[in-house]
């Protein structure tokens, strides 16, 4: 018995250092740095520790609130779509129907697709004067066209579609495995006792897929709060700060500005809402997964 | 039995530790012997490869031995920048010779990233560069790079439009306007536009816009009191002019997310009267494989707000050498070679950039084949640096910020928006006054 205990710690071991050295390291690191005045283009200044004051800073710096905004509604918009889309798409894909696992296999290619090249893409279908996005809308008529990502309200919209059109296969992903644990029974029952479509939809897909959704929710949330490329690619912030999203601010104000503390301090920031985020979903799926399980 | 699986177990990791530690090992001797010879150097994608590798060629068959290792980071400056910063931070010794844009040398001498050259690089042979780029290379009384080519912001147009209807080449921004609006009324194609400019949020727009407000007698910060002069009403009337009448009246709202290449590509499509940019763009929009306009296009200084009163931002690129090179003499060389009379002359000709040596404006076949440079030399010794200081990156940061909120949006309040710029400048401006002698 003390022996297998060894050996399933010594089995362990590597995954534990593994996540020691580029998990747990570079939190507790961040955290640190996070108290301390260190500007690499000022060493002279040396690192000072300065306890809350980043934080106070951060939290009276009308850019991090307007880029918290942004992200906010950057994920409560894209989230709420893309289990929307999710679902359908697996609705969808549960039917059997010929070509099933072709199509299930073309679904994923958005999300297969590295973001940077994707984000690419999407800021050339935004352009203004050759952009297929302008061509569908107007086709020919040249004096109409729209310039999305010049514009302080369509750039975040520019960013959510493209980030809803790269994402939406994983949520339909998660949900369709969901889909496919709920067992065909209790839909023959219904079927039995008359139920339709929407009824079986309401009062077996949904209260069954709980689970599922919620992971994605969970999974999607966290993601989402750490949109970075895509606002690197298509907009580097602008126009007017407009898509200047959290984590974007918090590597601009690191790598480019060299305020490694205050940088540390949004990292902290939204590694902390990341953190209680999960932990809210978490809880919530945990009681889900016992309604779902109750006889 | 389960011990048995443990010793196993603990065999194997430790085989396998082994193995990795040897071949770590293995790998930094192999490092360390190559590296005796071998020079990093650190840039971007060249415009004229094929100049570059025979510089690069020739340096080698000088230095027998010696092997360039070039990296290519990205092409944007800004991503470049942090590339070498993470660099630099890291004190890599992978890293002996890089490329530094011109806002860099105050920020990589003051973090004690870039090697003060001054050993190197004598006065007199200091004396043979142009002045501007030159200085912006200086910081606290020491040289940090060698200039290899400058640019500066210039004005392009179309001759043929301005000529067709009887327009004289605008001498002030608002001849420039208005000769734009007759030509737009005249011409009636809806996709032609009067003016095309680098107005995204990023460093570009930091030129474009210090290029009005000092056209305008305005600056963007005073370096004696060390303090942002945005607010001032020189500098606020420039940036109401751009959003009524440049971005309101003549040029359209993608502009707002252009940067060089989207902006030269409208003109070279014909689609752009005026257009600003750097010198690189004559041979662009003069090369019928590229552009629609090729033979049609005229260059001048910028205009002003009143006449001849026009303000150039200086760009450029320079060598620096990194202060945690092992072998500094020879990343020297490197530098003093490939900025060099020879490789900057050969550098003009492929791709039209212009020099930094001023012996190089009377160079004979320099002037047969990129005719339009001597002229432009008074606009190079005249370009104007954005502030040469260690924060630098967050003052750009502010003032991109800013600019692009004046420009995207309409109604947005300019004197309120400049306070609050000119706050956090200031902001960023009192770290350096922290500063007990180094």
């Amino acid at each position: 018995m003390k022996g297998s205990q060894r050996l399933g710690a010594i089995f362990l071991l590597p995954s534990f250092l593994f996540v020691a050295i580029f998990s747990i390291f570079p939190i507790i690191e961040s955290f640190r740095l996070s108290f301390h005045r260190l500007i690499l283009t000022l060493p002279w200044l040396g690192q000072k520790m300065v306890g809350w004051e980043n934080y106070s800073d951060l939290a009276s710096d009308p850019v991090a609130l307007a880029a918290t905004m942004t992200t906010v509604i950057f994920i409560g918009v894209t989230v709420s779509l893309e289990l929307l889309f999710g679902l359908a798409i697996a609705l969808i894909l549960n039917e059997a129907f010929h070509g099933r696992s072709l199509l299930r296999a073309v679904v994923l290619i958005p999300w297969a697709i590295p973001t940077v090249v994707s984000s690419q893409m999407w800021r050339f279908i935004f352009n203004d004067r050759y952009g297929l996005a302008n061509l569908l809308l107007f086709g020919a008529d040249t004096s109409r066209y729209l310039a999305p990502l010049a514009d302080s309200y369509f750039a975040l919209i520019a960013i959510m579609i493209a980030e809803v059109w790269k994402t939406t296969p994983f949520a339909a992903l998660i949900i369709l495995a969901g889909l496919q644990t709920i067992a065909d029974e209790l839909y023959e029952a219904a079927s039995i006792d008359g139920a339709t479509w929407w009824q079986k939809f309401r009062l077996i897909t949904l209260p069954l897929l709980k689970p599922a959704l919620l992971l994605a929710l969970l999974f999607r949330t966290i993601d989402a709060l750490r949109v970075f490329d895509l606002v690197f690619v298509m907009t580097q912030g602008g126009p007017a700060d407009a898509t200047n999203v959290l984590q974007f601010y918090g590597y601009k104000k690191t790598f480019a500005e060299g305020m490694i503390g205050y940088g540390s301090a949004i990292a902290v920031a939204v590694f902390s809402m990341s953190l209680v985020l999960s932990l809210a979903y978490l809880r919530a799926f945990r009681t889900s997964r016992l309604d779902g399980t109750r006889p | 039995m389960a011990d048995y699986t443990v010793q196993c177990f603990i065999l194997f990791a430790m085989k396998t530790l082994l193995i990795c530690i040897g071949f770590a090992l293995g790998v930094e001797g192999a490092a360390a012997q190559a590296q005796t010879n071998e020079l990093r150097f650190v840039t971007w994608r060249a415009e004229a490869p094929q100049v570059w590798d025979q510089g690069i060629a020739d340096f080698e068959r000088q230095n027998p031995g010696v092997k360039v290792i070039r990296e290519i980071g990205p092409q944007s400056s800004t991503q470049l920048h942090d590339l070498l910063a993470q660099k630099l931070k890291n004190r890599d010794t992978r890293l002996d010779v890089f490329v530094m844009d011109v806002i860099w040398p105050a920020e990589f001498a003051s973090a004690g990233w870039a090697l003060p050259l001054d050993r190197y690089f004598t006065a007199d042979e200091q004396k043979k560069f142009l002045s501007a780029p030159l200085a912006a290379n200086q910081y606290g009384g020491q040289i940090f790079g060698v200039p290899l080519f400058i640019d500066a912001g210039l004005l392009y147009y179309r001759k043929d439009l301005l000529a067709k209807h009887q327009l004289a080449p605008p001498r002030t921004w608002i001849d420039l306007v208005e000769s734009a609006k007759i030509i737009l009324a005249r011409e009636r194609d809806p996709q032609l536009v009067g003016f095309s400019a680098q107005f995204k949020q990023y460093e570009g727009l930091v030129c474009n816009m210090m290029e009005f407000i000092l056209g305008n007698g305005g600056a963007l910060w005073d370096p004696v009191r060390m303090v942002s002069t945005l607010d001032q009403p020189a500098a606020l009337t420039a940036m109401g002019f751009v959003r009524d009448r440049i971005v309101g009246e003549i040029s359209h709202r993608g502009v707002l997310a252009y940067e060089e290449p989207e902006s030269l590509a409208l003109f070279t499509q014909g689609l752009a009267i005026f257009h600003r940019n750097w010198p690189y763009a004559w041979a662009i929009a003069n090369d019928p494989g590229k552009s629609q306009i090729a033979g049609k296009v005229e260059m001048s200084p910028l205009p002003g707000f009143s006449p001849g009163k026009g303000v150039a931002a200086l760009g450029g690129w320079q060598f620096g050498i990194s202060r945690f090179s092992t072998k500094p003499d020879l990343a020297w060389r490197f530098a003093a070679h490939m900025t060099g009379t020879a490789m900057q002359k050969r550098i003009a000709l492929a791709t039209g950039r212009a020099p930094t040596r001023m012996a190089l404006y009377d160079d004979p076949e320099i002037k047969r084949q990129i005719q339009q440079l001597p002229a432009l030399l008074d606009t190079f010794k005249q370009a104007v640096p954005r502030p040469a200081t260690p924060v630098y990156a967050p003052l750009s940061n502010i003032m991109q910020r800013y600019f692009s909120s004046v420009l995207a949006l309409p109604n947005t309040d300019i004197n309120k928006r400049a306070g609050l710029a000119a706050r956090d400048m200031n902001r960023a401006l009192d770290l350096l006054r922290d500063r007990r002698s180094p």
